[in-house]
């Protein structure tokens, strides 16, 4: 943890030139600095720091909140991998998030950036478009899940309704196992927002003299796309690909509320589990079993991977900076 | 129409359909919460409030009425209000002081501090929930409106972001006032934030923004129907009447208006502040 005040040692900054130093200066400015941050040092350790480090321990033992942890070693880490009868949905919960991962991530990307080209082209209304595209990404999970759900309704969705218009039959997209990610999905491409002025603001750093010499050279809409666009915007792509792959890793207030019903608190993880999210099965151990222990193991399972991706984009960057 | 206009006009339509998709499901939602229960169901989707049967102009401010009083959304949308109203000031005022020392008071350990705290933001919030949820308990503020203002009074993400625009500032304008005789604590209060306007104003915002709509705290720590937050209750509304669109489209309506009249008013800002800072806390 952090070192105990130095009081002795001089300041840091030396005094500038013509600025004459008051004694003890430098002594004061430690106190106020240390009084400075005291408050959220103490909100840091008591619900940052303490709470990772008791996650880890936790993670060890076997615990229902209430009486003393058990210590039983690496047994929640091994249980969860080779123990299928006491953990069935563990594999399939990782499945059901790397495949919505690999789908809504992707599917996010693309509306933003077309989203963004469309919008970068032109000059009036542009800033309405924007906003009128924004609007899913300030709205509550809650909210979003239960408009969902309405539009999603077999019987009486809009969405159904207007797939209707083109031929489309009736489907029952949250109850049919292969129809849950691509619909989740396509809730998280709706909610596009972020990326799409990620992705405007990049465009808007593409130089006008590089767009104008592709032209010169006579390159068509197409070749500009994919020969000047696209690699422009890889930093961009790359930054979006790594925090929307996090942010998928961790789905589960969506979740949460499209697979809640029948009363108070309680949630299924879609049918036959397709829609278990890794987090929402973190939830369920946590807070209806009183599986303290597995969940703080799982969690951290969970931990790690997004510190391997966090250490692999900064390596990334670093390369690409240099 | 001049050329330019015509070359447009698809980019014009996709962005029309596109828009469309976006709002379509909020208009949805605010025209099924205006409708009588009957009138909802309709084997052609109806946009507007006409009785199903006569087809006569029909709405209803009834769901409105039945959620914020007998479903006790009306609660939980007051105790969304102050519990917001509390912790974002408080929030903010912790943040702005610890981002002040960490941008321009030096002390020593200060530095090691700062990185410990960024690197805590890599952990994902469900690896927190328990032992936080245990600290709540320990500190006795279990199933009540504290223990959701205390586990989010400060967050590193905003002292970060405050703290990179406190480093741009002039620090001449600091030793001009210095000079003049203001200790620490008046160069604070009166070159530093009004001069930050602008991040103060994107951290309050998006903070507004993320404590309204979190579910995920409250579910956890609050037991207690009188305590619920918006959030919080719009879920068990749409659990527990989940055949009734009209009610939970009415409680949905209650929990997003606010939030977009916001987005309305600070619109530039919140995008801009969102975009790079992301809505987490």
């Amino acid at each position: 943890m952090a070192s105990p005040v130095v009081a002795q040692r001089p300041a840091e900054t030396p005094p500038g030139p013509g600025r004459r130093r008051r004694p003890g200066v430098g002594r004061r400015d430690h106190l106020i600095g240390w009084l400075l941050i005291a408050p959220a040092l103490v909100y840091f350790i008591i619900f940052l720091l303490y709470p990772a480090l008791a996650a880890l321990y936790y993670s060890f033992t076997e615990w229902d909140l209430h009486s003393a942890p058990i210590w039983v070693g690496l047994q929640n880490y091994t249980d969860l991998f080779f123990d299928d009868v006491k953990y069935p949905h563990f594999w399939k919960s990782i499945q059901v998030t790397l495949q919505y991962t690999l789908v809504a991530v992707p599917l996010t990307l693309i509306a933003a950036l077309g989203q963004a080209l469309l919008i970068n082209a032109i000059r009036r209304g542009s800033n309405l478009f924007r906003l009128l595209l924004f609007l899913p990404v300030v709205t509550a999970e809650a909210a979003v899940g239960a408009i969902w759900r309405w539009l999603y309704d077999p019987q009486y969705g809009l969405v159904n309704a207007v797939l209707g218009l083109v031929g489309i039959p009736r489907q029952n997209w949250l109850n049919t196992p292969e129809l849950v990610i691509p619909a989740l999905a396509f809730i998280a491409a709706w909610q596009c927002g972020i990326s799409m002025i990620i992705y405007l603001a990049g465009l808007k750093s593409i130089p006008e003299s590089i767009r104008e010499a592709a032209v010169i050279d006579g390159a068509g809409p197409v070749q500009r796309f994919f020969k000047v666009i696209v690699p422009m915007l890889r930093p961009t792509t790359f930054y979006l690909v790594v925090t929307g792959i996090i942010a998928a890793l961790q789905v589960f207030g969506l979740v949460y509320v499209i697979f809640s019903g029948g009363g108070n608190r309680s949630v299924t993880g879609g049918p036959e589990q397709s829609g278990l999210a890794y987090v929402l099965h973190i939830y369920l151990y946590a807070f209806r079993y009183n599986a303290m222990g597995a969940a703080c193991a799982m969690s951290f399972i969970l931990l790690v991977f997004i510190m391997i991706i966090t250490f692999v984009q900064f390596k990334f960057m670093k390369q690409e900076a240099s | 129409m001049n050329q330019k206009t015509v070359r447009r006009l698809p980019i014009y339509i996709a962005l029309i359909l596109l828009a469309l998709v976006s709002v379509v499901p909020f208009v949805w939602m605010l025209a099924t919460s205006f409708k009588n229960g009957p009138d909802v169901y309709t084997q052609v989707p109806q946009l507007l409030p006409l009785d199903k049967k006569t087809g006569e102009w029909n709405p209803t401010l009834g769901n409105y009425e039945y959620v914020f009083t007998i479903s006790g959304l009306g609660t939980a949308f007051w105790n969304s209000v102050w519990i917001t109203c509390v912790l974002v000031p408080v929030k903010l005022l912790i943040d702005a002081l610890a981002a002040y020392a960490f941008a321009r008071i030096p002390f020593p350990g200060r530095d090691k501090i700062f990185v410990l705290m960024l690197a805590g933001m890599m952990v994902p919030t469900i690896t927190l929930l328990v032992p936080r949820l245990h600290v709540t308990q320990v500190l006795g503020v279990y199933d009540s409106p504290w223990g959701i203002i205390l586990p989010n009074v400060a967050s590193v993400l905003d002292i970060f972001l405050m703290r990179q625009f406190f480093r741009t500032l002039p620090v001449e304008l600091e030793e001009a006032a210095r000079i003049d005789g203001a200790g620490r604590m008046a160069i604070f209060w009166r070159v530093i934030l009004p001069l930050s306007k602008p991040v103060l104003a994107v951290v309050t915002i998006t903070s507004f923004i993320f404590h309204w709509n979190d579910l995920v705290w409250p579910l956890i720590v609050l037991n207690s129907p009188d305590f619920y937050t918006l959030p919080l209750a719009l879920q068990q509304l749409a659990s527990t009447e989940s055949g009734r669109a009209y009610y939970i489209m009415a409680g949905a309506a209650l929990a997003v208006v606010p939030v977009m009249i916001v987005l309305l008013i600070f619109q530039r800002r919140i995008m801009q502040g969102i975009a790079f800072s992301g809505l987490k806390s």
